[in-house]
């Protein structure tokens, strides 16, 4: 074997380049925004967090849900059919409930924002779950499988019996790279960055974007730009 | 004593519950910082294309640990950002087949029935030489001819894909077609513009004001590319979708046309008809670019030609009508327009002196062409199509005054018996509002990966030796009475099959009809590296290398990038790559040449590739396998890519080369050397299809409408690449594994099916059992089965294909050039008549 | 006078031979849950019916049930002492052993609600104060200890008395008797604003959680207590007659008929409070097909709504409303029974219909968090307990029936005879 290199080191150098976190402050608070204009449901950022963190099968931490009355089936609005999707992750919430019902601590706050979780000292209560108004933890209710022979990923699998969720990829924020759902939408419907940044995109997107279930308070760091209205010929 | 009752529970009870609570739940917790996570490391990372039958081409990293794959993810490389990241969901999951337990690990012999999928392990020199020997006793008792190899479009793998052809060219065996097979070859394109096929890359979607898209579905079908139509539309243009489906693009669109399956020609005809009406149309474009002008003889259908008006005149001098001379004026073929001061006619009838004496009555072409166009008022394509004379009439105006306006097609219009005249009446409708050969405009078909961009002619065709290239139809249902006499049928007929890059048992029309030809077969081998339906029905059985495995040399129709495969990871199990294969099947069956030809490493037929293209204004002039191993290279082509741009900006003569013919071939298309829109053959003659026109689907002949009420739509999914990932893991966890029809509710209820019945697809063809899923989405009497399921994925049968039909169109048989002029299949145009078989679980 | 001397001896009238039977059963179904433990910690909580998209079930309905049921003990005991209420003096010890177990089983249930119980520590090395599930854990804690406590200054004397080491060497002295009425009162202090802690705390870990429309509402608490009482009162009337008809203790028929009362009075609280929650929902309308009120009445779950309504509320009331009916002990029993179960089956109510419906209900929902034939999300769980999870409920279960039954054998659960007979 040869000895082992960082896969962002690693990157052929345009990669690199295209993965780079754009402009950021000295103390950023990391935030993503969804175009639900350009989202085209293909679920690229659903398999691609599956694949850079190793989620085992049955679990997702991010998800694709369709505007419609099933998977990519519209609903008739006003007579009219109509669709769009919703990708979801956690939301990264500045007030968020599920640090303030854990009983160990054990999910977090980081300074840039991210909301994390820890592994080793979650007891597996999972109140957090039944506290997220968004539905995107899941818990390890059985050894990880995988389709695959081998661990893959980036990560590594998390213990039987704890919670997990989307980490913002901060194992690739920590080399200055994008998450990887941010690299892998191939829509580029997904834009992140530093929201205390003014001249970053998502600041200057934030304004026109929307949280959802603003009503609960929880101050997310994920927005949302809703789809256009339709031009008429 | 109520009194301190009261008073006890507000001391001691209430207050003392909440206050501590409540105090502390107004904060979070504060932040920690413990942690700097990092990436676990890795070995390497290796850039490579993700390559199935996709027309995506998507450069793509290979993350690879202690020699396995952990991580697939988009290389976002290309020089243009716009082209970054290409990728989809399914491109990211290649792990799963790479690895997944349907991978092929060793050679297999089959030891039961064939298709009892009962095999045994075998090693390479034992299966090896076993087809040699049955090749060589086939050659010898039929000939090599006999033996078809199947191996799907070259734009995937010139160089594996490529194998095929050398070793066929080399011993005479019988190379199959792949684009006409695939249905994909839109016959409107030769016929109209004398090129296989001819589209802008994706990327000037975004310089488009106007998109029209008919039967495309790019957002589930062009994932790496439908972002630069949002581009577009950002911009302010307008997207419209025909469709009889709300489609996932039809979701995104300013307006959605619900057409009648099979119709989109009446509806272009009506187009072309009410932009004439209103006087929108560019004529100056007609006359200059196409056979508009150029007398058509009343006598006899041909067109007028020099050496009608003079004895020894030229048979590719053609003639118009000059306003300016009162008189007929001769056009050759060398350059488009016309000499200065001729002023062709566009309409009216002229009688025209021949040399012979006497003279003929003979018209434009464009009067013709307006004759029939004359028939299609917004009403009757109303009638036709379904869709509102109004908004025909308002999608005309929009379209025409719009510029540049581009029409996308795709195979929901193309895969129909008549889909040639659909496109022809496209490519009339792009022509006449002068939108051909400009940026952000243009007719393009976007369909298979059929494009071959360089000269592969050093690697395919060695010493000049070609393969004997016969379509595949011709396999799977025999001669038809029509076929052109060009066809180098094997006069023993078929005795052997070798199918490889393709799962040819699901993905083949009318499958009952090629399971006959099967049973006539000496040997089938199949070149897989998963076990797919087709590999069940193999005799021997050799496992193949996947895209992280091996060398090649790719590109697409979609951008004009050339992209190697790189190997990322040693082959899985015992896998080799189709050239080593070949080379040992050469070796065993004729050593001498093996010797010869087959000693060359994939980067040798990379490197003559190279330079074959290489030369001043060649497509790879320049282009070095350095610059490939290091990322995704640009064929020195016009940026943007824009089809026709020469003919349209330089009045160079129709049409653009169509590698790997030779141009010659493909002009006998378009003897005008124009964008044609009057076909003089016989064949269109006979068949009245001189002029874009508008047809019935076909098999309402083959399968009566009263018996099969129903339209079977099978287009493509956005979860597989054909059949390809309908094995994957991470995928069937979204949509569940399990083929669903999709049926209106009106058609549903008639039939007293719900969502979750198990029911049964039939017609007179076969039948195949699926379940339902009741949708709003569909059009009442068309149903849609997306392609690609596999049979065991089904409740009973081999899969939507036993209903398709293999039916074949002479007019597609005028001409034969493989790939380019030969029959194109139509899978949308099939019945069928659906009955619930048992109720939802 | 003869009770008071007898020493730690069996129950009158019980063979030996019957009690034996009982304890060894209860020791094979304590086996049997300790087992299933074992089986759900080797392979993790995959072995339960629970999923992503529904992940509290048994044990917490259990450990919210019994919570409740520990509110008997309470009652009786601060009430007879706060409130003077001397009719309840002859089934107080029992009360208190009741709360006692009851409140001890309750914490019990949590454990193998957990993923990772061998980290249970990690409660204490990283409590997070603004979690209501830390303070409930807390409460649970001090309330055992409280009840624990109760129960030792009921019987200490009595243990004294027969010499029994329970006693912990305190003696039967007038001074000593003086002190513990002395502290039984002061104990009574706490113990009251404690338990409306333990019920409100309870409470509040479904009730503060604005993530589920269901639960977040203010009335959650006081509905809690109100249950609480019915469920408490009830289970500890059942237990008075079972244990007077096996001759451990005795009172007269009319403690019945007065507890009878009181349950009525509670029964008719919680109606209000049911009824007064159900009508803040349904007032305003809200057409939204997932709302609250339309999943209560229509929802899959809409038959718990109304036994919880009929079986749990209406009928008890019925029958104890009518003193006649009241007076019949049979009838008392049967009310509490139904009363009992009506609270079981509004705690499964809760439970239920405020997780089995995933937040953002949007096809295809949540991904249930393991590998399956078919689609891995869903919008909406069907939740069935498993064998294991019965049997560790069972088990628990089982543990707290010994406890009470041991209770039985080596406490002095009977009144000394001199203060037995005091009046209304
Ligand atoms: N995800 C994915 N992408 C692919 C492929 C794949 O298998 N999967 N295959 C690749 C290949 S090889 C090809 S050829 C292309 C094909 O991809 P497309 O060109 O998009 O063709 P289809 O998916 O067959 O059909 C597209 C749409 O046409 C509609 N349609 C059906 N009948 C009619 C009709 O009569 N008129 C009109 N106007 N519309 C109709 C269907 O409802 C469907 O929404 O996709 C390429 N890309
Ligand atoms: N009913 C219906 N049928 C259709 C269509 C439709 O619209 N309707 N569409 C048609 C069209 S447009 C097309 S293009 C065809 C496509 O038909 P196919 O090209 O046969 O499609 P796939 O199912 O992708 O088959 C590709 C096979 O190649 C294998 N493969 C992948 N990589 C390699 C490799 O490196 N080496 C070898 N040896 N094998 C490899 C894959 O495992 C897979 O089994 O389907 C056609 N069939
Ligand atoms: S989305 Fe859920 S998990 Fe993520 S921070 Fe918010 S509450 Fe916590
Ligand atoms: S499951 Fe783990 S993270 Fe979630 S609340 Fe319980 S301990 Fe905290
Ligand atoms: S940020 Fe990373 S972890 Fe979160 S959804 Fe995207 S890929 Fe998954
Ligand atoms: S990858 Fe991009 S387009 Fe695809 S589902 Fe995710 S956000 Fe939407
Ligand atoms: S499957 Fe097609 S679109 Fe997806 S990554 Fe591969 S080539 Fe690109
Ligand atoms: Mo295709």
């Amino acid at each position: 074997m040869p000895d082992k290199v960082s896969p962002v080191d690693a990157l052929p150098p345009a990669s690199r380049k295209y993965g780079a976190l754009g402009a950021r402050s000295d103390k950023p608070h990391w935030g993503m925004i969804v175009d639900q204009e350009r989202c085209i449901g293909c679920w690229s950022c659903a398999v691609i967090c599956k694949s850079e963190n190793d989620v085992p099968l049955g679990a997702w931490w991010n998800r694709i849900l369709t505007n419609g009355v099933a998977l990519d089936q519209p609903r008739t609005e006003r007579g009219q059919l109509a669709m769009e999707w919703l990708p979801l992750a956690c939301q990264h919430c500045e007030n968020a409930p599920c640090t303030k019902v854990c009983p160990v601590q054990a999910t977090y706050h980081r300074s840039d924002g991210v909301v994390m979780m820890d592994n080793d000292r979650c007891i597996g209560c999972r109140y957090c779950m039944i506290a997220c108004p968004y539905g995107v933890r899941t818990f390890n209710w059985g050894e990880p499988e995988r389709p695959t022979t081998h661990e893959t990923g980036m990560v590594v699998a998390r213990p039987l019996g704890t919670v997990e969720k989307c980490t913002f990829c901060v194992q690739r924020l920590a080399e200055e790279q994008v998450p990887s759902c941010v690299w892998s939408c191939p829509a580029q419907a997904r834009i992140f960055g530093d929201l205390n940044d003014p001249s970053s995109r998502v600041a200057t997107l934030a304004s026109s974007a929307r949280v959802l279930l603003e009503d609960r308070g929880t101050r997310p760091s994920v927005m949302y730009l809703a789809p256009r209205r339709k031009q008429s010929i | 004593m109520p009194q301190s009752r009261r008073e006890l529970l507000k001391r001691g009870g209430a207050a003392a519950a909440t206050l501590p609570l409540a105090g502390a739940c107004a904060t979070v917790p504060a932040a920690r910082d413990y942690d700097v996570a990092k990436s676990l490391p890795v070995d390497k990372v290796v850039r490579t294309t993700c390559s199935p039958n996709c027309t995506g081409s998507c450069g793509q990293l290979a993350f690879v640990r202690d020699g396995v794959l952990v991580k697939i993810q988009q290389a976002a490389d290309y020089p243009d950002a716009a082209y970054n990241p290409r990728g989809c969901m399914k491109g990211l999951s290649y792990l799963n087949q790479v690895y997944g337990p349907d991978r092929i690990l060793t050679p297999l012999i089959r030891t039961g029935a064939r298709g009892s999928g009962e095999f045994r392990e075998a090693t390479w020199d034992e299966a090896l030489d076993r087809i040699a020997a049955d090749m060589q006793r086939i050659g010898a008792a039929w000939g090599y001819d006999s033996i078809h190899v199947f191996g799907q479009v070259p734009g995937s793998g010139y160089i594996q894909k490529g194998a095929n052809y050398r070793a066929a060219a080399l011993l005479g065996l019988t190379h199959g077609t792949s684009f006409d097979f695939n249905g994909d070859l839109p016959m409107g394109m030769p016929i109209t513009f004398g090129v296989q096929n001819a589209e802008h890359e994706a990327k000037d979607w975004a310089n488009s004001r106007f998109l029209l898209l008919v039967g495309s579905n790019p957002v589930e079908t062009r994932i790496p590319d439908v972002h630069f139509i949002f581009d577009a539309v950002a911009a302010g243009a307008k997207l419209v979708v025909v469709d009889p489906v709300f489609s996932p693009t039809a979701s995104k669109a300013d307006a959605w046309l619900q057409i009648a399956p099979g119709t989109d020609a009446a509806l272009a005809l009506a187009l072309c008809e009410q932009i004439l009406a209103d006087g929108l149309a560019d004529l100056e474009f007609m006359r200059t670019y196409t056979d508009a002008s150029l007398l058509v003889r009343a006598d006899n259908g041909k067109r007028l030609r020099e050496k009608d008006l003079v004895a020894g005149g030229s048979d590719a001098v053609f003639v118009v009508w000059d306003e300016a001379t009162g008189g007929p004026a001769t056009v050759g073929t060398s350059r488009l327009g016309f000499a200065d001061g001729v002023r062709p006619a566009l309409v009216g009838t002229y009688d025209v002196p021949l040399a012979s004496g006497g003279s003929v009555r003979a018209t434009p072409a464009f009067t013709l062409v307006e004759r029939e166009l004359l028939a299609w008022t917004p009403d009757r394509a109303a009638q036709v199509t379904g869709v509102p004379a109004e908004r025909i009439v308002s999608l005309a105006r929009a379209f025409a005054r719009t510029k540049p306006a581009a029409i996308l097609m795709g195979g929901g219009s193309n895969h129909w018996y008549h889909g040639d005249l659909t496109g022809r009446a496209f490519g009339l409708l792009a022509s006449l509002t002068g939108n051909v050969g400009r940026s952000g405009g243009g007719f393009s078909v976007y369909v298979g990966q059929y494009k071959v961009r360089v000269d592969t002619s050093p690697w395919w065709n060695p010493d000049g030796h070609k393969a004997n290239v016969v379509p595949s139809i011709y396999f799977v249902r025999g001669k038809t009475a029509t076929m052109n006499a060009a066809v180098p049928y094997p006069k023993n007929g078929w005795h052997g099959l070798i199918v490889t890059f393709a799962n040819m048992f699901v993905q083949t029309m009318d499958t009952n009809e090629l399971h006959r030809t099967l049973d006539g077969l000496d040997l089938v081998v199949v070149v897989d590296h998963q076990r797919t339906e087709t590999v069940k029905w193999a005799d021997v059985v050799l496992p193949a290398t996947t895209w992280y495995e091996k060398t090649d040399l790719t590109a697409t129709p979609l951008h004009p990038y050339l992209q190697l495969q790189q190997p990322a990871i040693d082959p899985v199990g015992q896998a080799r790559s189709e050239l080593a294969i070949w080379r040992g099947i050469m070796t065993r069956v004729a050593p001498d040449l093996a010797a010869k030809y087959f000693a060359m490493t994939e980067e040798d037929a990379i490197k003559a590739i190279l330079a074959a293209s290489g030369g001043p204004g060649g497509p790879t002039e320049g282009i070095t396998l350095e610059q490939l191993k290091a990322g995704p290279v640009r064929l020195r082509v016009p940026d943007p890519d824009v089809a026709f741009v020469h003919q349209i900006q330089e009045k160079v003569p129709f049409p653009p080369q169509s590698l790997p013919a030779a141009l010659t071939a493909t002009a006998a298309f378009v003897p005008t050397r124009r964008i044609e829109f009057y076909k003089e053959d016989d064949g269109f003659l006979k068949l009245g299809e001189t002029v874009p026109t508008y047809k019935e689907p076909f098999d309402d002949g083959a399968n009566d409408p009263k018996r099969y009420p129903l339209r079977l739509l099978t287009p493509h999914s956005k979860w597989r690449i054909h059949s390809s990932y309908a094995n994957n893991a991470w995928l069937a966890e979204i949509h569940g594994g399990r083929p669903e029809v999709f049926i209106h509710p009106d058609d549903a209820a008639a039939r007293s099916i719900a969502t979750g019945d198990l029911i049964e697809l039939a017609n007179t063809r076969g039948s195949v059992q699926a379940w339902a899923h009741v949708s709003d989405a569909q059009r009442p009497g068309a149903i849609t089965l997306p392609e690609g399921w596999w049979p065991r994925q089904f409740a009973k049968g081999r899969g939507v294909n036993e209903l398709t039909s293999s039916a074949v169109n002479p007019v597609h048989e005028i001409r034969f050039l493989g790939n380019m002029w030969a029959p194109s299949t139509g899978w949308k145009d099939c019945r069928c008549e659906v009955r619930k078989v048992a109720a939802s679980a | 006078m003869s009770a008071t001397t007898v020493p730690m001896t069996r129950v009158r009238g019980d063979t030996g031979w019957g009690l034996t039977v009982w304890i060894g059963f209860l020791i094979v179904v304590m086996a049997a849950g300790v087992a299933a433990f074992a089986y759900q910690f080797a392979n993790g909580l995959e072995v339960t019916g629970l999923r992503n998209t529904m992940m509290w079930g048994n044990y917490i309905l259990f450990f919210m049930f019994f919570v409740g049921l520990s509110a008997g003990g309470l009652i009786v005991a601060s009430a007879g002492k706060l409130f003077g209420v001397a009719a309840f003096k002859p089934i107080t010890r029992l009360a208190v052993v009741e709360a006692t177990v009851a409140v001890m089983l309750a914490g019990i249930f949590i454990v193998p609600d957990l993923g990772r119980p061998e980290r249970l520590l990690n409660l204490v090395l990283y409590a997070n104060p603004t979690s209501p599930m830390v303070w409930d854990i807390t409460i649970v804690v001090a309330y055992t200890v409280l009840s624990a406590s109760y129960v030792w200054l009921y019987t200490r004397e009595d243990l004294a008395r027969r010499g029994s080491w329970l006693a912990f060497g305190t003696g039967t002295t007038a001074r000593e008797h003086a002190r513990d009425e002395r502290m039984k009162a002061a104990l009574a202090w706490v113990a009251l604003p404690a338990a409306i802690l333990l019920h409100s705390i309870t409470a509040w870990i479904f009730g503060l959680q604005i993530s589920r429309t269901f639960w977040y509402s203010a009335i959650m608490a006081p509905l809690f207590i109100a249950s609480a009482l019915v469920s408490g009162l009830s289970l500890v009337i059942l237990l008075a007659l079972l244990l007077r008809r096996l001759g451990r203790i005795d009172f007269e028929d009319r403690l019945v008929g007065f507890v009878g009362g009181l349950l009525a009075v509670f029964v008719v609280v919680e109606a209000f409070f049911v009824g007064s929650e159900f009508l803040t929902a349904a007032y305003p309308g809200v057409p939204e097909d997932l709302s609250p009120v339309t999943r209560l009445l229509f929802g899959p779950y809409a038959p718990l709504f109304w036994t919880e309504v009929l079986v749990g509320l209406a009928i008890p009331f019925a029958i104890l409303v009518v003193r006649s009916w009241r007076a019949r002990p049979a009838l008392v029993a049967a009310a509490a029974i139904l009363a009992v179960f009506g609270i079981f089956v509004h705690r499964l109510n809760l439970l239920l219909n405020g997780l089995s419906y995933v937040p953002i209900s949007l096809p295809p929902g949540v991904g249930i968090g393991t590998p399956q034939e078919g689609v891995s999300f869903a919008t909406y769980h069907w939740y069935v307990p498993t064998v294991v999870e019965w049997l560790i409920v069972l088990g628990v279960l089982a543990f707290g029936a010994l406890l009470f039954t041991l209770a039985g054998m080596y406490l002095p659960l009977r009144e000394r005879a001199a203060t037995s007979s005091a009046g209304l």
